[in-house]
């Protein structure tokens, strides 16, 4: 019986890395299903009354949080074109800098020839420590939490945070965080406010009995998939069409290594029985 | 450690832990004006101490990272490295802000890709290990395996575009039998922080509150 080589660990990396370089040079247009769960979060976002204030908020590690982005970034091309407004309330060190990067990324400031105005569309709050302790705060007194925005304005300077107070004036929570629990539990949960996430796919299936406890209050995309969903009902393509691509040739090698790892298995077990009676 | 510090360190932690806890529990479930000022000033208290703790960390980096690079241990000098990068990045965000256009540029195009990068390689880890970890040798094995392989097929926009009920049936998997199993892991994590919480307050986790000098 002939042998089947040793596969690897190198050589299957190169194939893996094959399959991610044709989409980026080439790329193919994988189609997609749509969600009905995306459907809803782009309509409820539809349906907000023109200046609802919308809170973008929450912790993780910006490295993670890329898989939210490009759901959070078609979402603030919407807000913006809806005449939404934005306030965001970093709560971990890293989320100061990826809320602005998605800001930067959605080009909806005037300075890339969008329609917001810093300060009475959208403020940038800095990061403020102490986690749930500072979550509950802010819903409950935005001015006893935070007293300046991330370039040390006091924030009753600013047009926008006149109008925001508490979570009364939260039309909706956006987290693009690993760390939803928080926000579920207490803008949701204790205060009411409709909370959605694009959510990373391990993300997902980790919170999902939270968007089953909560019908109609609490909503997540689901990965890269969700995010190229939402940018589809914006009318972009971002990165989430981009790793849809990736997502459709890596999910055919990952079960294809599934059976070939087993196949291999099988014929060394038949191997060894048979030098085992020579 | 004198039988003092030991007894300040004990008893103290423990007292503020009470009387906190006594008094974020008052604030939440009895309508008190009063038990809601004083849940509201711990708020601010814990917001500072959250602050304060940034501040630990770069003093203990600093004592750690440069005891080790007098004495010359091993890896000394990417401990140098690490003092130096935030010797550097430290007064730069200070001068330039930390939420300015240039210092995001730099940090986007440092610490972020590198970071996004390192997370990228797992891919190649866990293409690799399916090959070598879903292995069929028993029932358990196959149930592992075949659930693996069903939601990752399930989930692939190749298969769920032309047949959409595919898809639907990932979701049925993901928000049925799944979530039952990730209800019940919520349920047990919030009853042993219940427990947590108990033990910390009688003093039982002897380890969290440093008694044992840990």
């Amino acid at each position: 019986m002939a042998k089947i080589p040793e596969l690897k660990s190198q050589y299957i990396w190169l194939v893996a890395l094959i399959l991610f370089l044709i989409p980026a040079v080439n790329p193919l247009g994988a189609p997609f299903a749509m969600s009905d769960v995306t459907v809803k979060i782009y309509d409820l976002m539809q349906s907000l009354p023109e200046k609802s204030i919308v809170v973008m908020g929450g912790a993780s590690v910006f490295a993670f949080d890329i898989e939210s982005s490009p759901g959070m970034i078609a979402c603030l091309k919407q807000m913006a074109a809806r005449h939404l407004r934005l306030v965001t309330f970093p709560l971990g060190t890293e989320a100061a800098q990826y809320h602005k990067f998605c800001i930067d990324a959605a080009r909806v400031d005037q300075k890339y020839g969008g329609p917001w105005k810093y300060g009475v569309d959208y403020v940038l709050l800095p990061y403020t420590p102490g986690g749930s302790a500072a979550l509950i705060s802010f819903l409950k007194s935005v001015e006893a939490t935070v007293t300046l925005d991330i370039n040390g304005v006091p924030i009753n300077q600013l047009p926008l945070m006149r109008d925001f107070h508490s979570y009364k004036d939260i039309a909706v929570w956006m987290c693009p965080h690993w760390g939803f629990i928080d926000i579920i539990r207490y803008a949701t949960g204790e205060c009411g406010v409709i909370s959605v996430s694009f959510a990373q796919s391990a993300a997902y299936a980790t919170f999902s009995p939270y968007m089953m406890a909560y019908p109609g209050k609490v909503y997540m995309t689901n990965g890269y998939v969700g995010g190229a969903q939402y940018e589809r009902l914006v009318g972009i393509k971002g990165l989430g069409h981009k790793v849809v691509d990736s997502y459709s040739l890596i999910s055919v090698l990952i079960p294809a290594l599934i059976i070939l790892g087993n196949i291999t298995m099988i014929v060394r077990m038949k191997e060894e029985e048979v030098e085992a009676k020579e | 450690m004198s039988a003092t510090v030991t007894y300040i360190r004990t008893y103290l932690a423990q007292a503020v832990i009470i009387v906190g806890c006594l008094a974020m529990l008052i604030g939440y479930f009895l309508v008190s004006p009063e038990a809601g000022r004083v849940a509201d000033e711990l708020n601010i208290w814990n917001m500072n101490v959250g602050t304060f703790t940034l501040f630990v960390g770069i003093i203990t980096i600093f004592m750690r990272y440069g005891r080790s690079i007098i004495n010359r241990d091993p890896n000394w000098l990417f401990h140098l490295y690490c003092l130096v990068v935030i010797a550097l990045w430290v007064p730069f965000g200070t001068l330039t802000g930390v939420y300015s256009d240039l210092y995001q540029t730099l940090y986007l195009n440092t610490k972020i890709t590198l970071h996004i990068t390192i997370i990228g390689e797992m891919i190649f880890f866990c293409v690799s290990a399916m090959y070598r970890t879903f292995r069929i040798k028993s029932f358990r094995t196959f149930v592992l395996a075949f659930l693996a392989a069903l939601m990752i097929v399930f989930n692939a926009p190749w298969l769920t575009t032309p047949f959409p009920q595919v898809g639907d049936a990932a979701y049925w998997l993901l928000n049925n039998p799944q979530m039952a199993a990730a209800r019940a892991m919520v349920i047990c994590g919030g009853i042993g922080g219940i427990i947590l919480g108990i033990r910390i307050l009688l003093g039982l986790e002897k380890g969290a509150l440093r008694i044992t000098g840990g």
